[in-house]
């Protein structure tokens, strides 16, 4: 009696995904319904209307919440939908399929995706990434007293490969003079989910330290040192209730959870704290041009060139990636209005006050104006 | 009454409620063959450009697939893990399962085992993200001296063996997890047959002597067995294919591994993995996270065709002793033999005696 249940459950849970596939499939076209193009390139917000379909980095979650409200402030006539769920790779999928106006996505379209936009989504003018977000990967730990910690970007790569595995370490000891470490264990914790946030950081650590930390940068944590959680969240939330416990997660969930200071650079003693305008700092050393094509924002980060006092060493850049050529321009005039917006100093002042987002450097706010004009 | 039902039935064919429900409900059952072929063509589908993949370059060599130089490399360690997560949930769910179901059936007073009856199907209706949750807050912590003590003192067994957790993100604490979430299955199932053990089996039992223990072994087990297979069978299936709770308690890591304690040897179940590395995954590697998907798959239609073939098979050949209607106590008697078992327990005490009448009585029969 109770499996004809489960079966009937089954049935309506199957029956409503079909349902929303549909659904989805539906969207494919975009929505072709506002009425009114506006062709001038400095855009009356209050004149728009329509729906934006995106979706993508969930690191991103919080400040495109913040900027969808800031914008649909002024432009009452648009909706915007932003799927967290979907990830930076399921964004990038369901883009390239067309699904979406844009994608918000951790790393830049790779080469070979770039060239498949070039058929599938976007035609031959291709794609545009354009950085948006820029946040910063915190090192936070709980220890009893909470005292300061400082590392340097040694001791990470040797804390997360597994090779300084007590607080009490000599080197450890040797950059927290004047603090009493304890005689403790580290426990490491990291991410055991896909995550923007982990390739930032395993970046970080293959750049500052590649005799240490001998694995590839990527989304998935690469050897089995320490304790895996789900999430942001988890990794706060099991670093916070551990004793002894060290992992790294990006801003918007560090909370309220203590941060270790970070070495600037290779060697010296500067230690900088997290701070919006250190990763801004950080972010105007580090980011060299990777552009991929006409307009393509793609920028290379190079931890190695942050020295700079005020810098934060381990900044985090996300992406939104969406088509030069829209099928439907009025779509593309709208999406590109809204990705502008959060390419004005307005958009990443709003990311800052409400997702704790470092604002993008002015050079870099004059790029995406310049890029995003060709947007139709 | 079937003399008055016939004809009726033959006159009410021309109504057309009669003919749309019909069509209705072979619908629905031709849909679920199509949706369950759908699902299997679909995984095959999806899944064949990276089992026939090269795993050493391209999409494949890095994020959750980097490091595997085939699909079933990376597929072995978690069709393992999946297995083996489920087993332990088993080991510790239902034993506790059946005796609560016995609990419920045979010793509980009525009023009590109705409450407890309906508390435990309501632990079914607690999604498994609420159990996540709670495995993160409370039963991390709550396992982890249990953990520690068990490492220190028995570290040689390789169960509790390795470094122990810190966080207490182990396999063991996934386990207990999966125990409470299959407690509801198993133990509504076996209680409904625990309930259908004919009486006079029972009452002949006791007639004979056998304690409330002795009569629920001879009587009830035996009969209820090929059920409580099942029923164990069908909560494997539900612990094999738990993905939250796995995916939030467990510190997962792709190896082969029975460790119970650590942080960084729990083998990673395919559902859970398929959870955390869907959404930051491209192309190629959600068409290897689609094909363990397979596997997973392909394991449940094991794991049900293998509860189907043994409750057959339990049905023909302990038949004869459930079958029979036990109408007479006689026959019934003589087919379970249970005056050998009986003897067998109390060798001393093979007759007949007074107290062995009482139900309730709690120990064997002093002589």
């Amino acid at each position: 009696m109770k499996l004809k249940n489960v079966a009937a459950a089954g049935a309506i849970v199957l029956a409503s995904a079909l349902a929303l596939t549909a659904c989805s499939g539906s969207n494919n076209s975009g929505s072709s319904n506002s009425p009114k193009p506006s062709d001038t390139s400095s855009v009356d917000l209050s004149s728009l209307s329509g729906t934006i379909t995106a979706g993508g980095s969930s690191a991103q979650a919080n400040v495109q919440q913040a900027w969808t409200t800031a914008f649909t402030q002024q432009a009452t006539g648009v909706k915007i939908n932003y799927d967290k769920s979907q990830g930076s790779g399921g964004g990038v999928t369901n883009w390239l399929a067309g699904s979406y106006d844009f994608a918000g996505t951790d790393a830049a379209l790779k080469p070979e995706q770039f060239t498949q936009a070039q058929t599938a989504p976007c035609g031959a003018a291709g794609a545009l990434n354009i950085p948006v977000y820029l946040s910063g990967v915190g090192i936070i730990y709980k220890l009893p007293g909470d005292p300061k910690v400082k590392v340097t970007g040694q001791i990470l790569a040797q804390i997360f490969a597994g090779k300084i595995t007590s607080w009490n370490d000599p080197k450890l000891v040797a950059v927290n003079s004047g603090t009493t470490l304890p005689n403790l264990k580290i426990s490491v914790v990291h991410r055991s989910d896909g995550s923007g946030t982990t390739a930032n950081f395993t970046t970080y650590l293959s750049q500052i330290d590649p005799t240490d930390w001998t694995w590839a940068a990527g989304t998935a944590w690469p050897n089995n040192v320490g304790s895996g959680q789900q999430g942001g969240s988890g990794v706060v939330n099991t670093v916070e209730a551990g004793s002894g416990t060290i992992g790294y997660a990006d801003q918007s969930s560090v909370g309220s959870a203590t941060m270790a200071d970070v070495q600037v650079g290779t060697s010296g003693s500067t230690f900088s704290t997290y701070s919006a305008a250190g990763a801004t700092a950080a972010f105007a050393a580090a980011a060299t041009d990777a552009s991929q094509g006409a307009g393509d924002l793609t920028k290379k980060l190079d931890y190695t060139k942050i020295t700079d006092a005020s810098a934060y060493p381990i900044p985090l850049l996300s992406y939104d990636v969406l088509c030069k050529n829209f099928k439907d321009s009025t779509q593309g005039k709208l999406t590109a209005a809204y990705i502008g917006f959060i390419g004005s100093s307005e958009g990443q002042q709003v990311g800052a006050a409400n997702a704790k987002a470092a604002p993008l450097p002015d050079s870099i706010l004059a790029e995406i104006k310049t890029s995003l004009a060709d947007v139709k | 009454m079937t003399e008055s039902a016939a004809p009726r039935r033959m006159s009410a064919k021309a109504r057309p409620s009669d003919r749309i429900f019909r069509s209705l409900s072979t619908g629905s059952a031709v849909l679920i063959m199509v949706i369950l072929a759908g699902v299997a063509i679909f995984l095959i589908a999806k899944a064949a450009p990276a089992i026939a993949a090269d795993w050493t370059k391209g999409d494949l060599a890095s994020g959750t697939t980097a490091g595997h130089t085939d699909f079933w490399t990376y597929t072995g360690p978690l069709i393992w893990g999946t297995i083996w997560s489920a087993f332990i949930g088993l080991l510790m769910g239902a034993p506790v399962a059946i005796g609560i179901a016995l609990f419920i059936s045979h010793y509980a007073p009525r009023r009590i085992s109705g409450v407890l009856a309906y508390l435990v199907d309501l632990l079914a209706a607690v999604p498994s993200i609420i159990f996540g949750l709670w495995g993160i807050f409370t039963i991390r912590k709550f396992l982890l001296p249990f953990q520690e003590w068990l490492n220190a003192h028995a570290g040689w067994f390789p169960l509790f063996g390795g470094t122990p957790s810190t966080t207490g993100s182990t396999m063991f604490a996934g386990g207990v997890v999966l125990a409470v979430m299959i407690l509801p299955i198993i133990t509504s199932i076996t209680r409904e047959i625990f309930l259908q053990t004919p009486r006079l089996h029972e009452e002949a039992a006791l007639a004979l002597g056998a304690t409330k223990w002795e009569t629920v072994r001879l009587a009830v087990f035996p009969y209820a067995r090929s059920g409580m297979l099942s029923a164990i069978l069908l909560g494997l299936g539900r612990a094999l294919g738990e993905t939250m709770a796995i995916a939030m308690i467990m510190s997962p890591t792709l190896l082969f591994s029975l460790r119970l304690f650590t942080d960084n040897q729990n083998s990673q179940t395919i559902a859970a993995n398929i959870a955390l590395n869907f959404p930051e995954s491209n192309t190629l590697q959600r068409d290897a996270l689609i094909g363990t998907g397979l596997m997973l798959f392909v394991i449940s239609l094991i794991v049900n065709f293998a509860a189907r073939f043994i409750i057959g098979r339990t049905g023909k050949t302990g038949g004869s002793k459930k079958k029979v209607p036990a109408l007479n106590p006689t026959v019934a008697l003589a087919l379970d033999d249970a005056a050998s078992p009986l003897d067998a327990l109390h060798p001393h005490a093979s007759s007949a005696h007074p107290e062995g009448l009482k139900p309730s009585q709690p120990e064997g029969p002093r002589a």
